[in-house]
């Protein structure tokens, strides 16, 4: 009620606007008249530029409207030789220059021609959406007061009228200042009519080879219903090769849904079970029934896969209404307008034009002008709701093509057993090289420390000479371990991720890579430890490919994170071709990140440049330290 | 000659303080955190500090960051500052006002006394003392750049980078300073940089060099 209240009166304001814009259009309309009768055509800008004043008013009360006007030009500049200059004509004095520029400026600026349809065409838009709504309560209030003399059923119609007036005032409100901005505010793109047209067109040509495709479902929905008839009868061999015929069709109709409806679908299939292990006696198990040959086993193990996918029968019941439910967005749309056209629009007009023998129309043949109207009608109605229609048909095809709820949440486990078998395996295999090497290295070492003390401890007295020489071996010794500990930790945990974190890391990476290497961009914060170590360990893999097969010159590592995403792309200049199927290294990557369901994406052409680029989802914390100065000090 | 020392092992710091007041100097400050470790530096103004990279609360670089802020606020503060690890992007920033009196070297480096004393003793003067693995990194990069200088002169170069004196590094190839000079003179002509007779400046002139900065 309140907003109601509230909304009729910013109406009234509006409806005031209403009124100032047909004044406006008053003065425009005497200032045109020698203006553009008389050729003083200095006459016409200035009303221009107040009509300015008006309509940024109008901008920022009708929700903060953007301006969209140029900004004004300056003052003329003096040439060399004292004059200014305009186009191609000096002049002493900046005047006639200052002239046309403002002139230009305002003339030339497509905002000002929308501002004077706006001035057209307000005082009546404007006026009925802004003041509408109180002119229905006045009215109301009139038809009430005023029925005592009448009859008094015109009370319940006055009060009607006024509860209207306020219930519409919202909407009104919200429509005049769309309508406003429509006009006012800044046009995003410069969508000519060819272009608007043009897109309809494809539009409307789209929603056709979806209308034919429809006919072939209509041929599968009838092929299946055979096929399953077979099946009632005990041929049960069909019944695999009919489902993939399906999943085809259907494959091609979500991919058409993603491309030209927007509307992405998900493939909703269960992932093809591979051939069992035979059993010790020879055989195959599928369920509960044995088979001898693999190829049977394939068969009926396909048959079961099939057969118990949900989305089999999903696609099935598709095929059965699909010819309704997408058919009828087809007709209300391409069909409208191929139907106005052909049967209606043309004809009449030929009949309408006289021409012999005139093709029948499909209705009102006795009024072809009505008939023409009408067909006109249709035409642009089917247009419009072309694009609403495309959009539509995309969100059917999602609703039985696209994965239930319990498929997706199947598919997801399935992801993430697979990578959560990856990352333990990595896990696993990196502790069994971290025990070797310490295994082999730092342990050994200690042990001939332990062994090289005691024989000093022995010789000490005795033989002064030896135990100096053993002291200096137990020296050497405890010097390469603590070279091979380094070693190990830059491989587990290198010590400037830790201190620093990922970009300084890469930074301190890029120093010693062979490779001349340039690290872009900063993060805010701080990555969750093991996203930065996968991305430091992913980076430093793509750099060293890039040093040892791209034959690169130069590498650039940028960092940025984003939306919730952190991004590491690494380019090269080198000579491309890789094949992510191929080297170990990128699956070996690829396996790092899935951890976290991070991707990698590789571009390499052949003849370079390569790209690599990291995303991983994850939050960024506010780092550890607070003594983050100095960090720039650095001088790359 | 008075030396504030920040290492948070316990059995590390007190080696080094040991080692240290052996060799004549006094610990006026053994700290094992990074705020601790500032406000010593500043209250203190020793004339040389011994700081561990890592250090509590954070275990994060506060030992360097603490060294490099002591030195925005004294100006060629002598800090050597010991690491498990070497790092050219740490090397570069202690390196990056070109004042010197900084050494980075790694905690090996204590196990041989006499250089180590050596090495503190240099940047209390205001010289200069990078790890051989600093310097090795630097070389490995700077193949074209260092490719016309002998073998020999690649030997006194890197002993140069690492901050020594001619006298020392005569001693340890086993030549007169004289002849060090004269590979000293040869070096800096092919390479092109300005021969200075400051042994501080040349030194900060090759790292920049090698560096590439």
């Amino acid at each position: 009620m309140t907003r109601g209240l509230g909304a009729l009166a910013r109406g009234l304001l509006r409806g005031g606007y209403a009124v100032a814009s047909a004044v406006l259009l008053v003065v425009h309309l005497v200032l045109f008249v020698p203006g553009l009768g008389l050729g003083i055509i200095f006459l016409l800008p200035w009303p221009m530029a107040q009509l300015r004043r008006i309509t940024n008013l109008v901008r920022r009360s009708c929700g903060d409207i953007p301006t969209p006007y140029r900004d004004r030009p300056g003052p003329p500049e003096r040439e060399a030789d004292g004059r200014y200059r305009h186009d191609r004509r000096l002049y002493r004095t900046p005047f006639w220059p200052r002239q046309y520029r403002y002139l230009n400026w305002v003339l030339g600026d497509a905002a000002t021609w929308r501002d004077t349809g706006w001035m057209l065409l307000n005082p009546v838009v404007g006026g009925v959406l802004g003041a509408g709504p109180a002119a229905l309560v006045v009215g109301g209030l009139a038809v009430a007061t005023e029925a005592g003399q009448r009859a008094v059923y015109w009370i319940p119609v006055g009060l009607a009228l006024i509860a209207l007036g306020v219930v519409v005032a919202p909407a009104a409100l919200r429509a005049h200042d769309s309508w406003t901005r429509r006009m006012l505010g800044p046009r995003a793109e410069v969508g000519s009519l060819k272009a608007w047209l043009g897109s309809r067109f494809f539009t409307l040509l789209r929603l056709a080879a979806l209308g034919g495709m429809t006919v072939v479902t209509v041929g599968l929905a009838v092929l299946s219903a055979a096929v399953l008839a077979l099946f009632a009868v005990g041929v049960v061999g069909a019944v695999p090769e009919n489902a993939a015929l399906t999943r085809r069709v259907t494959a091609i109709r979500r991919r058409l849904a993603e491309q030209w409806s927007g509307v992405p679908i998900q493939t909703p299939y269960r992932p093809e079970p591979a051939l069992p292990d035979r059993r010790p006696d020879g055989l195959y198990a599928v369920g509960a029934h044995l088979y001898k040959s693999s190829g049977w086993t394939r068969f009926f193990q396909r048959l079961d896969w099939i057969w118990h996918d949900p989305a089999t029968w999903r696609d099935l019941l598709w095929t059965v209404t699909d010819p309704f439910v997408g058919g009828a967005l087809v007709l209300a749309s391409a069909g409208a307008v191929g139907y106005g056209l052909i049967e209606v629009a043309i004809p009449a007009l030929l009949r309408l034009a006289r021409a012999e023998d005139p093709p029948a129309l499909a209705f009102l043949a006795d009024r072809p002008a009505l008939a023409l109207v009408a067909g006109v009608v249709l035409v642009v109605a089917g247009a419009l709701a072309a694009p609403a229609a495309l959009h539509w048909h995309g969100r059917w095809s999602a609703v039985l093509l696209a994965p239930t709820a319990r498929a997706r949440l199947s598919m997801r486990v399935e992801q993430l057993t697979e990578s959560r078998a990856d990352a333990t395996s990595a896990q696993a295999a990196e502790l069994r090289r971290i025990e070797r090497d310490l295994h082999d290295g730092a342990q050994g070492r200690l042990v001939a420390v332990g062994l090289a003390l005691g024989a000093i401890e022995a010789l000490i007295d005795t033989d002064p000479a030896a135990a100096r020489r053993l002291v200096a071996d137990a020296r050497e010794s405890t010097a390469r371990a603590l070279a091979e500990l380094r070693d190990l930790v830059r491989g587990v945990r290198p010590p400037v991720l830790a201190e620093r974190g990922l970009v300084e890391a890469i930074r301190a990476l890029a120093l010693d890579s062979p490779v001349p290497a340039t690290v872009a961009g900063a993060l805010a914060g701080r990555a969750p430890e093991p996203v930065e170590s996968a991305v430091y360990f992913a980076v430093s893999e793509a750099l060293v490919n890039a040093a040892k097969h791209a034959a690169a010159s130069t590498v650039a590592i940028a960092f940025t994170h984003a939306g919730g995403v952190l991004t590491a792309v690494v380019e090269d200049d080198g000579r491309g071709g890789a094949d992510p199927a191929v080297g170990s290294g990128l699956r070996g990557m690829r396996h790092r990140l899935s951890a976290f369901d991070g991707t990698v994406r590789v571009v390499s052409p052949a003849g370079g440049p390569t790209t690599v680029t990291l995303e991983v989802p994850c939050a960024l914390f506010s780092p550890k330290t607070s003594t983050s100065s100095g960090r720039d000090s650095s001088n790359s | 000659m008075r030396v504030v020392l920040a290492e948070d092992l316990y059995l590390l710091r007190e080696g080094l303080k040991q080692l240290l007041s052996a060799h004549g100097f006094s610990v006026v400050a053994a700290v094992d955190n990074g705020p601790d470790l500032l406000r010593a530096l500043l209250d203190e103004r020793p004339d040389v500090a011994v700081v561990d990279v890592r250090l509590p609360p954070t275990q994060t670089d506060e030992g360097l960051q603490a060294a490099l802020a002591a030195r925005r606020e004294l100006p060629g503060l002598p800090v050597l500052v010991l690491s498990q690890h070497v790092e050219r992007l740490y090397a570069r920033e202690l390196l990056a006002d070109g004042t010197g009196g900084v050494g980075y070297l790694l905690k090996d480096r204590v196990f041989n006394a006499e250089q180590f004393v050596d090495a503190v003793r240099r940047v209390a003067a205001g010289g200069t003392a990078m790890d051989p693995d600093v310097i090795a990194k630097l070389f490995a990069q700077s193949d074209q750049k260092v490719g016309r200088l002998t073998p020999r002169e690649r030997e006194v170069l890197e002993l140069m980078a690492e901050g020594r004196s001619n006298a020392a590094i005569g001693q340890r190839l086993f030549l007169s300073e004289s002849a060090v000079g004269k590979h000293t003179a040869s070096i800096f002509g092919k390479l092109g940089l300005a021969a200075s007779d400051d042994d501080n400046r040349r030194v900060l002139a090759v790292l920049a060099f090698l560096d590439g900065r």
